[in-house]
């Protein structure tokens, strides 16, 4: 997959990347990857149509250096906003917005209702760490209760955020959630949130090996033991993470709605 | 002794054995193709890049059946199998 990446730049050389070792958040890039050289096989779509977005966070450091695709590294938290944009001004592309837990659930969580809500033709992938990577390990909106941060030495005595139940209930037409340990579903699932027309959102549970203080493979391995397969209306048990397609409907997509708009008076 | 593995490989299968290929500059150790593979067909090594990440190397490499499931976990691009028929 090193073909979508650039190796050298006006800086110098740009890879290896800036990440830390063993982090989630290059198994997404790479996943992605997978998802987009199968599609760009099987459907024919242009490498030119393809448009990374991503916010600030760690989640945005994969877009600012390294792609060989258009790219955008834009605000905090208004990754959706942007992506709205640039979706007007051309329908014909497959716009992909690498978000993390952060971007999406804190600070941009009112966009992201909103661009749900809306259905806009986006795919928006979401690395949810649990932590506030980037700026030392901060308690989060999606840090799970009891869970020991650098802000909350005695466990987190907050509930968390739902992030792929929030997408569901908001409007998405198609949710799922995977974790970094499931990287074929995870490329699957990609795969069809980039060929669904409406908001796909995908959520990618994944390790922060630095500020949760263990391997990257113990992190991976828990992931793998603690997730829970949805199975129609079966109950999750507690602890556990429901992974799994949450749901996938047809849904009027709103740019489609509003050029309908316009065609009335052409 | 991986000569003659590869030769017994070709032996029973017809077919060369997959060849395992590490972007030294690229890797950061983390592990997770030895760890995660399958088949075990990595294993951890005292071989060094120049950042002193600790690279893994191929352990029995009759064991890859080319899932390339170590491929799409490296999040730093670093790992590739090359088949017989590519």
């Amino acid at each position: 997959m090193l073909k979508y990446l650039k190796e050298e730049g006006p800086m110098g050389d740009r890879l290896p990347m800036i990440l830390c070792p063993g982090c989630g958040s290059g198994q997404v890039l790479n996943a992605a990857f997978h998802a987009i050289d199968k599609i760009i096989e099987e459907d024919g779509i242009a490498k030119e149509n393809f448009v990374f977005i991503t916010g600030v966070g760690c989640s945005a450091r994969l877009t600012s250096h390294y792609l060989n695709f258009d790219s955008g590294w834009t605000i905090h938290g208004r990754t959706l906003p942007i992506a709205t944009g640039a979706l007007l001004a051309n329908p014909e592309l497959r716009i992909i917005v690498i978000t993390g837990d952060g971007d999406t659930g804190a600070i941009g969580g009112n966009h992201f209702i909103h661009a749900c809500r809306r259905n806009i033709d986006l795919t928006i992938l979401c690395i949810n760490n649990g932590l506030y990577g980037m700026t030392g390990g901060q308690v989060a909106p999606t840090t799970g209760i009891g869970l020991k941060t650098s802000t909350t030495p005695y466990g987190n005595t907050e509930e968390s955020f739902d992030l792929s139940k929030m997408a569901e209930t908001a409007g998405a037409t198609y949710v799922a959630r995977w974790t970094t340990a499931h990287p074929r579903q995870t490329v699957r699932a990609i795969m069809k949130g980039v060929r669904k027309k409406g908001t796909a959102f995908i959520e990618i549970m994944s390790q922060c090996p630095v500020h949760w203080k263990e391997t990257p493979v113990d992190m991976l391995k828990a992931l793998k033991k603690n997730s829970v397969r949805l199975k129609g209306d079966e109950a999750v048990p507690n602890g556990k993470i429901p992974i799994g397609e949450f749901c996938n409907i047809e849904k009027p997509e709103w740019i489609e709605s509003y050029q309908k708009v316009i065609d009335q008076f052409n | 002794m991986s000569l003659q593995l590869s030769a017994h490989f070709y032996w029973l299968t017809g077919k060369l054995m997959n060849k395992l290929h590490i972007h030294p500059k690229y890797c950061k150790g983390c592990q997770i193709c030895v760890e995660m593979c399958p088949k075990q067909a990595l294993k951890p090594s005292d071989k060094m890049n120049a950042k002193g990440y600790l690279l893994p190397v191929e352990d029995d490499m009759s064991r890859c059946n080319a899932c390339r499931e170590c491929e799409i976990l490296c999040p730093d691009f670093a790992i590739a199998i090359e088949t017989d028929d590519e």
